[in-house]
């Protein structure tokens, strides 16, 4: 029987890294979200939307 | 960018937190984790070609592939070291990967940053975790000398370019990465113009190193432990040519006319460097040299502004991370069982360590640029460029190949091929970490031939 | 020394730069500078040996010397404009005077040789106190006088640089080591008074701090010579790891803090054209990087043979206050990701 107790205890700091990801993942996305609705929203790159395409900032 | 940025951090952190049983493997494990999470990079989607962006940091063709050097070399560089730090403290060796992980925050920033100054400040940064590496590290008394070498040859070069960024600043209103290349020529007919481009490209000049200031290469390679030398090798010289081609569009009517000299410096450097190459007695000179000798023909690539040069050095400059990488690698197994970089000392290795004799062959192919390596690939689009620009170059370059050919051959059989001597005949068999250690390093470069689009930069 | 005695003395230096930054009139702000001067008088004599002696004497010559000069230029100015107002110093004589007086005070080359003599004869204690908060009361006098004449200045900053790289090549006492970083740091705010006070103002406050923290390092080291500071490792392991950063930092290299004031000035001076003075400011900062390289190969980059058994420190606790060198440390090093918060802290 695997004691998770001492498990926890000895071994939590190995997800730090995959937690750092989830975090930058997130953060990255976010970030994204925004630079695409100004994106979709600036003179510059602003176009005629496809049928059916859906506008990304609303 | 932060899907990166943060587990490089966290990394840091974990090195502290966990215990001393694991350091080493969940250190490794987890910097293998962010090196192929950050092939995601290699996704490129955007018309602009800049991707992943976020106000500072982005990634675009050329970037990406020196990004995902330097995060490919994190995890080799911590199972290089694992064997040499293994009699210090733990603290120590904490201190140790902590720097490692510093150094690779520190490059995917000056890789990724969007704007001059950020480049600057972590092109600058890296300096620090390399000088402690370094001086904290190596084994010689000489080591001091190195890192004063290394730190002041970098600052003589770099704190001019700081300059003539920030004047560049004021003419231009800008200085992002992503205007650069938009914002029209400058004026640039005065004097002061042209001490203004000296001053702008010497800080990479030196970086690269080109031939004549170079010193601090071999210095600080001969001295540094095995983690600093493959670092200094495959990803910290490699910050000139990207710098190199990056503020080149700034500069531009200056450059046809005042590159020549330099152009030929790094090209004479190629035969000087490959010459004291053959008469080197110290291995890891011997390699830091051919290190200088190839960036040499980066240089003279980056200079003539074709893209095929651009190509082509960018080519060769991945290629050759991992190649001087893996021969740093070679060269410090041989080190740590004979305790001498002398090649004299340690001749015949092929009797005693055959599969590393193996190792050692690829990787001495590798450096002559032989076919399919992508080695050759980069040689021959900046020899060809080259070419196009001025026909005598091919007389330089062709003897550089030569002797780039000839030292490499005069590496390869002083250390592995003839008789063993005697008094090596007790040596310790090699690990399975060194065998995964090469493995790694020459792994990707047989592989990346098979889609070299991935290291064409901009051209592609 | 009598704690009392301390205090007031203490209160002294307090009061004296308090009355000369707050003050508008010529005679009120000498005043505030003689009262600081002689507050700080006992505490350097207080270790009754020849070189503190010595020190104090030099330290009381000079400083006498450049009131009377300060004092004489604003006599001069008064006589020539009927004006006490600080501000008001319009003349370019007494101007020029001033200039003068104040630099003999802060110690700016060629007027420096007596400050690493004096430091060398101090207690760290003291030595901070000189370093740091008996810049600021001359400091702020130079920053309200905007002499006119720029030459003057921008010759006594680079050759404030210069030499204080020069002349702390060749030293292993880290008191005067750090005189001549002093000297190189008050350079570079003088360089900058005259395009930006605001700047000059940050300049010397990282400055404080980063200044702050070294002396603080050391004197939880007990050292005063590079010798010494070689077994600092195994005294407080982790300040000295930290020191080879604060060390840098006061070199300038990025990504510290020390990097902040130098960045900034340099982008200034480009901004008025002055690009061959900021080539040559930033070429200094090498001569300077040279000393404290030097000083973190001996603390941490190396580690020097001790005749302790083990790495054990074998003093694990400190009854010393760490809380303040703690702050100073981590802000001396880290600031530099916050140089637009610190730009608007000085601006308002």
């Amino acid at each position: 029987m695997v004691n998770f107790a001492v498990l926890a205890r000895e071994h939590w700091m190995h997800i730090l890294v995959p937690m750092g990801f989830v975090i930058g993942w997130y953060l990255d996305k976010q970030q994204d979200k925004k630079l695409t609705a100004f994106r979709n929203k600036s003179a510059l790159y602003s176009r005629e939307l496809k049928p059916g395409e859906e506008v990304t900032w609303k | 960018m932060l899907k990166i940025l943060i587990p490089t951090t966290m990394l840091i952190l974990a090195t502290w937190l966990t215990p001393p049983k694991w350091l080493w493997p969940s250190s490794l494990l987890n910097s293998l984790l962010i090196a192929l999470t950050s092939l995601l990079w290699l996704k490129n989607a955007s018309e602009t070609g800049w991707t992943f962006l976020n106000p500072y940091l982005a990634t675009d063709p050329l970037s990406t592939p020196l990004l995902i050097l330097s995060c490919w070399l994190l995890p080799l560089m911590i199972l290089a070291s694992q064997n040499h730090t293994s009699h210090e403290p733990i603290n120590r060796q904490r201190m140790y990967i902590t720097l490692l992980a510093s150094l690779q925050f520190f490059l995917i920033l000056a890789f990724s940053a969007t704007e001059m100054i950020m480049f600057y400040v972590m092109f600058e940064a890296t300096l620090i975790p390399t000088l402690i590496l370094i001086t904290r590290w190596g084994n010689q008394a000489e080591r001091l000398n190195a890192g004063t070498y290394f730190l002041f040859y970098t600052l003589a070069g770099s704190l001019p370019l700081l300059i003539a960024l920030l004047l560049l600043q004021n003419s231009n209103g800008s200085l992002s990465l992503l205007m650069l290349p938009h914002l029209g020529q400058l004026e640039l007919t005065s004097y002061a113009d042209k001490i203004w481009w000296a001053g702008c490209i010497l800080a990479f000049l030196v970086k690269m190193p080109l031939y004549g200031v170079h010193l601090w290469l071999p210095k600080a390679h001969v001295e540094a432990p095995i983690a600093g030398s493959m670092v200094l090798a495959a990803v910290l010289l490699k910050l000139g040519g990207y710098g190199m081609m990056r503020i080149l569009v700034t500069l531009d009517p200056l450059t046809k006319e005042l590159s020549y000299p330099f152009i030929v410096l790094a090209l004479w450097g190629v035969i000087m460097t490959g010459s004291i190459c053959m008469r080197q007695t110290d291995l890891k000179s011997l390699i830091a040299y051919s290190s200088v000798s190839h960036m040499g023909l980066v240089v003279g690539g980056i200079l003539i502004q074709t893209p095929w040069g651009f190509t082509g050095a960018l080519i060769l400059m991945i290629a050759h991370g991992l190649t001087s990488s893996a021969l740093f690698c070679l060269a410090n197994t041989s080190y740590e069982r004979t305790h001498s970089r002398t090649m004299l000392l340690a001749r015949g290795m092929q009797m005693i360590l055959p599969l590393m004799a193996a190792w050692w062959f690829i990787a001495s192919l590798a450096n002559l640029a032989l076919p399919p390596l992508p080695n050759l690939m980069g040689e021959l689009m900046i020899i060809t460029s080259l070419f196009n620009w001025s026909p005598w170059t091919i007389g330089l370059t062709g003897l550089g190949t030569l002797i780039t050919a000839g030292y490499s051959l005069y590496m390869f059989l002083m250390t592995q091929r003839g008789p063993a001597p005697s008094h090596l005949l007790a040596l310790e068999p090699s690990h399975t970490r060194e065998h995964l250690l090469i493995a790694l390093h020459l792994l990707p470069l047989i592989l990346i031939i098979t889609k070299p689009e991935l290291i064409w930069g901009w051209t592609a | 020394m009598n704690p009392y005695i301390t205090a007031s003395l203490l209160f002294g230096l307090l009061l004296g730069t308090t009355i000369t930054t707050t003050s508008t009139h010529w005679l009120i702000a000498w005043m505030g500078l003689e009262i600081n001067t002689l507050a700080i008088i006992p505490l350097m004599a207080q270790q009754h040996h020849p070189r503190a002696i010595e020190a104090t004497t030099k330290y009381f010559l000079t400083q006498a010397a450049a009131a009377a000069t300060l004092l004489l230029a604003a006599t001069t100015n008064a006589w020539m404009t009927g004006q006490w107002e600080l501000q008001q110093a319009t003349h370019p004589v007494p101007t020029t005077m001033i200039t003068i007086a104040l630099a003999l005070k802060i110690g700016l080359a060629p007027l420096h040789t007596w400050l690493p003599e004096v430091m060398q004869g101090l207690d760290l204690t003291t030595g901070l106190i000189l370093a740091t908060w008996q810049k600021i009361a001359p400091f702020s006098l130079l920053l309200q006088i905007q002499p006119n004449n720029q030459t003057l200045l921008i010759l006594l900053a680079i050759l404030s640089m210069l030499v204080g790289g020069w002349g702390g090549l060749n030293q292993t006492q880290v008191r005067k080591i750090l005189a001549y970083s002093s000297i190189a740091h008050l350079g570079w705010m003088v360089i900058i008074l005259q395009f930006s006070p605001t700047l000059a103002v940050m300049t010397l406050a990282l400055y404080i701090i980063m200044t702050s923290s070294t002396f603080l390092a050391f004197m939880m080291n007990k050292t005063t010579t590079i010798g010494t500071l070689t077994i600092s490792w195994a005294k407080t392991p982790i300040i000295s790891s930290l020191m080879p950063l604060i060390l840098l930092s006061l070199g300038g290299l990025p990504p510290l803090t020390g990097f902040m004031p130098k960045w900034l000035i340099l982008q200034e001076l480009t901004k008025q054209d002055l690009g061959m003075t900021a080539t040559l400011a930033a070429l200094s900062a090498l001569l300077s990087l040279y000393f404290y390289l030097r000083l973190s190969y001996a603390m941490t980059l190396t580690i020097s043979p001790n005749n302790l058994t083990g790495t054990l420190p074998w003093r694990t606790q400190t009854n010393k206050k760490t809380l303040p060198t703690a702050i100073l440390l981590s802000s001396s090093i880290l600031l530099l990701p916050l140089t637009p918060e610190v730009l608007t802290l000085f601006n308002t």
